[in-house]
C-alpha cells in the first residue's frame, strides 16, 4: 500500500505541466536520435546535458530518463526497417523485425515493437517501484568499505562481462579513474594534473568527457558507415495492426521478456544489450514456434523489445538506490544529478522521495507518450530515415559546440571536446571501449573518497575489505567475474582460431 | 616490418554481436592488417599516459596507509593501468589490427569542424562560426557540391540563431567585429 501511496506522490509530480513537457521533449528527442543509426542514446543523452543544468532537477532527470528509453524506442525503427540497429541493444530486433519488413509485414513489426516496448517498460518500472526501496533499506547499512566493493564490482562487471576484450575494458576503467583525479583534490587541496590550466581546476567537466567520446567520437564512425547508403523497406501501412493470432503469441513473449529484462536491467554491467540476447535466447527455447525464429517471427521482435526496455527502467535501481551505475548512461544520469547538488545513494529515497517517485510515475506517462509517438506517427520517423545523412551529421557537430559552449562560454571547453573526439575515435579503432573510461571517471573520486575512509578507519589495515562479510562477498564475486570474462575471452578466441584453421 | 593478419570473415550473427559489442554501426569495411608498431600503438600510449599519473602521482605525495596522500590513487590506478597495458602489447603483437580503414578525412574534417567554430565563436560570433563549422564538418561528403555545403551552413547558422538566440535566449552574440 506504501508502495501505491507514493507512486501516487510521484504521479502527482510527474504530471505537473513542466515535467510533463521535459518529459515528452525527452521522448521525442530519444525516439528521434534513437532513429538515426550510428547515435545511441549515449550521445543522446550527452547532447541534451547541458540543457538540463538550467531545469529543476527531477524534470532534469525525467527528461534523460525519456531520452533513455526514447532512443530504445527508436533505434527498434532503423533495426526493422534497414537492418542497422539504431541502438546497440535493438540489433537482436533485426534478426526478425528485418526479414518480417522484407515479407512486406514492416508494419505490423513496428506496431509489435512498441506494444512490447510499453509492455516491457510497465514491467520494469513495476520492478522498479518494488525492488528500489528494498535495496535501498539494505545499502543504509553499508559503510565505506562495502560501498568500495560495490563500486568496484560494478566497474569490473561494466567493464569486464558486457564488451569484446576484457582486458581492455578494465583498462579503460582504470584510464577514466585516473581522468577523475584531475583538479583540485578535496580532502586536501592540493591540485592534480591540471598542468597549470586554470580550467582544470576543477576537474575535467562530464559534459566534455561524454561529448567528445560518444557524440563527436561516434559521429566520426558514423560519416563512413552511413556513406554507403542503407537498403529501404517499403512501408505496408494496410497491414499495420496485427491479426489475433499474432496479438496471442505475442502476449507472452512480452511478459517473459519484460521479467528477465528487469532482473538483468537491475544487475550492474549487463545493460539492455545484454538483457535482450538472454530474452531472445530463453523464448526461442520456450517458444512453440521456435523453427521460425529468425525467419520473422513476431514473438522475435516482441521478446527483445520487451527486455531491452524493461531493463531500461530497471537500470535505475542501482544507480539511484546505491550511486552505482550499471552503465555509462547511467554514469551520466548520476553526472547530471551530482551537477544540481543530488547525491545518489539509499538516502535518496528519503530525502528526494519526490525526485525517485516522480521518475517512476514518468515512466508510466512516458511509455504512454512514446505509444502515441510510434504507432500513429510511424510515417515521420521512416521520413527521417530517408534524410540524406549528409545533412544531418553538419548539424549534429553544430549542436555538440553549441552545447559545450553554453555550459560556461569558455572555448577552451571546445578544444577539449575536440580532444576527447578524436581520442574516442582513436579508441574505437583499436578496440577499446570509451564506455567503461566514462563508468570510470564518474566513480573515481567516489571510489577513492570511500578508500580513503576505510583506510583512516581501520587505522590503514588493507584486510578490513576482506574481513567484513558483505565487501568480502562482493569482491569475491568481483574475482569470480574477472575469471570468469578472462576465461570467456580466451574459450571465445580459441574458437575462433579453430575456425580458422579448419578452412584452410 | 612484419605485418599482422587477422580474421576476415565472420558470420553475420558474429557481425551482429560485434556491432552491439563496439556500439557503432556496421563499417561496410573489414579490419585491417597493419604494422606491428602500428598495431600496439594504443597499448603503448595507454602505458605511457599510466607512467605520467605515477610518476606525477610519486611527486604528489602518496602519504601513508592510514592517511592516503593526495598522489596514491593516482599511484595505484597509474600502476594498474602499466601492467594491464603491458598484457594488452603482448596480445596485440601477438593479434594486433585495427577495427577498420581509419577514416583520416571524417576524423580532420571534423576536427577541423570543432578547431573553427572555437576559434571563431570567441572573436566574430555565433552565426560566422556555425556557417562555417558546417561547411567544414559537411567536407568529407563528396557528393554535396560546394553550393549544396554553403547552403546548409546557411540554413543550419539561422536556424541556430533563431533557437538558441531568440527563442532559448542563450548568452551569445550572433556576430562581433563586422
Amino acid at each position: 500500500m506504501e508502495i501505491l501511496s507514493n507512486f501516487g506522490d510521484g504521479l502527482l509530480v510527474a504530471m505537473q505541466p513542466q515535467n510533463l513537457l521535459y518529459c515528452f521533449v525527452g521522448v521525442f528527442l530519444g525516439t528521434f536520435i534513437g532513429v538515426l543509426p550510428g547515435i545511441g542514446s549515449m550521445a543522446a543523452i550527452s547532447m541534451i546535458l547541458p540543457l538540463t543544468f538550467y531545469l529543476e532537477p527531477t524534470t532534469a532527470l525525467v527528461m534523460i530518463a525519456g531520452v533513455y528509453y526514447g532512443a530504445e524506442y527508436g533505434g527498434s525503427i532503423a533495426s526493422i526497417l534497414m537492418n542497422i540497429p539504431g541502438t546497440p541493444s535493438s540489433s537482436i530486433t533485426c534478426i526478425d523485425g528485418y526479414p518480417m519488413a522484407r515479407e512486406g509485414r514492416a508494419g505490423i513489426a513496428l506496431f509489435a515493437s512498441a506494444i512490447a516496448s510499453f509492455g516491457g517498460g510497465m514491467i520494469g518500472m513495476v520492478v522498479m517501484a518494488v525492488l528500489a526501496p528494498a535495496l535501498a533499506a539494505l545499502a543504509l547499512n553499508f559503510g565505506p568499505t562495502e560501498y568500495f566493493a560495490v563500486i568496484l564490482l560494478g566497474l569490473v562487471a561494466a567493464s569486464a562481462v558486457s564488451n569484446g576484450s576484457p582486458l581492455k575494458g578494465v583498462a579503460m576503467v582504470v584510464a577514466g579513474l585516473m581522468l577523475g583525479t584531475v583538479g583540485v583534490d578535496l580532502t586536501t587541496g592540493t591540485e592534480r594534473f591540471t598542468l597549470g590550466i586554470p580550467e582544470l581546476r576543477d576537474g575535467v567537466s562530464l559534459v566534455i568527457v561524454a561529448m567528445g567520446l560518444f557524440g563527436v567520437g561516434e559521429l566520426i564512425v558514423s560519416i563512413k558507415a552511413n556513406r554507403h547508403g542503407a537498403q529501404q523497406t517499403k512501408l505496408d501501412y494496410k497491414k499495420f495492426y496485427p491479426s489475433w493470432a499474432e496479438w496471442r503469441a505475442m502476449v507472452k513473449p512480452i511478459l517473459r521478456g519484460g521479467g528477465i529484462g528487469s532482473i538483468v536491467g537491475a544487475l550492474p554491467g549487463t545493460g539492455q544489450t545484454v538483457a535482450s540476447a538472454i530474452a531472445y535466447a530463453v523464448e526461442k527455447r520456450l517458444s512453440p514456434n521456435k523453427s521460425n525464429f529468425g525467419k520473422g517471427a513476431i514473438e522475435g521482435v516482441a521478446v527483445p523489445e520487451s527486455a531491452n526496455n524493461s531493463a531500461t527502467q530497471t537500470a535505475f535501481v542501482p544507480t539511484l538506490t546505491l550511486g552505482v551505475p550499471g552503465s555509462a548512461s547511467m554514469a551520466l544520469v548520476i553526472g547530471a544529478l551530482m551537477i544540481h547538488g543530488i547525491t545518489p545513494g539509499p538516502r535518496l529515497l528519503v530525502e528526494h522521495a519526490d525526485l525517485f517517485w516522480g521518475l517512476v510515475a514518468s515512466f508510466l506517462l512516458g511509455n504512454i507518450m512514446l505509444l502515441i509517438l510510434n504507432i500513429p506517427m510511424i510515417g515521420l520517423w521512416v521520413r527521417l530515415l530517408q534524410i540524406p545523412y549528409r545533412f544531418m551529421y553538419p548539424t549534429i557537430i553544430v549542436l555538440i559546440c553549441i552545447g559545450v559552449y553554453s555550459v560556461n562560454n569558455n572555448v577552451f571547453d571546445i578544444w577539449l571536446t575536440l580532444l576527447f573526439g578524436w581520442a574516442g575515435y582513436l579508441m574505437r579503432l583499436y578496440r577499446f571501449e570509451p564506455a567503461p573510461l566514462l563508468l570510470g571517471f564518474v566513480l573515481g573520486p567516489m571510489m577513492e573518497e570511500q578508500l580513503r575512509r576505510a583506510m583512516l578507519l581501520s587505522r590503514g589495515d588493507p584486510t578490513v575489505f576482506l574481513t567484513r562479510p558483505i565487501s568480502a562477498a562482493l569482491i569475491a564475486v568481483t574475482v569470480l567475474l574477472l575469471i570468469y570474462a578472462f576465461a570467456s575471452a580466451l574459450s571465445a578466441r580459441k574458437r575462433a582460431r579453430a575456425a580458422m584453421t579448419v578452412p584452410s | 616490418m612484419k605485418n599482422l593478419t587477422h580474421d576476415t570473415a565472420p558470420d553475420a550473427a558474429k557481425r551482429r554481436e560485434d556491432e552491439t559489442q563496439s556500439s557503432v554501426e556496421p563499417r561496410g569495411d573489414e579490419a585491417r592488417s597493419v604494422p606491428v608498431l602500428v598495431a600496439i600503438l594504443g597499448g603503448v600510449g595507454l602505458l605511457a599516459l599510466s607512467l605520467v599519473f605515477v610518476i606525477g602521482g610519486v611527486e604528489l605525495g602518496v602519504g601513508t596507509p592510514r592517511r592516503l596522500g593526495t598522489g596514491a590513487f593516482p599511484v595505484l590506478s597509474g600502476l594498474t593501468l602499466a601492467i594491464i597495458c603491458v598484457g594488452i602489447i603482448l596480445g596485440d603483437l601477438r593479434n594486433g589490427h585495427l577495427d577498420e580503414v581509419p577514416d583520416w578525412i571524417s576524423f580532420f574534417a571534423i576536427g577541423a569542424a570543432l578547431a573553427i567554430f572555437a576559434f571563431v565563436a570567441e572573436r566574430f560570433g555565433l552565426v560566422p562560426a556555425v556557417f562555417l563549422a558546417t561547411i567544414t564538418a559537411s567536407l568529407p561528403d563528396r557528393t554535396l557540391p560546394w553550393i549544396g555545403k554553403a547552403a546548409l551552413g546557411a540554413g543550419v547558422s539561422l536556424a541556430s540563431w533563431g533557437l538558441f538566440i531568440g527563442v532559448l535566449d542563450l548568452p551569445f552574440r550572433a556576430y562581433m567585429g563586422f
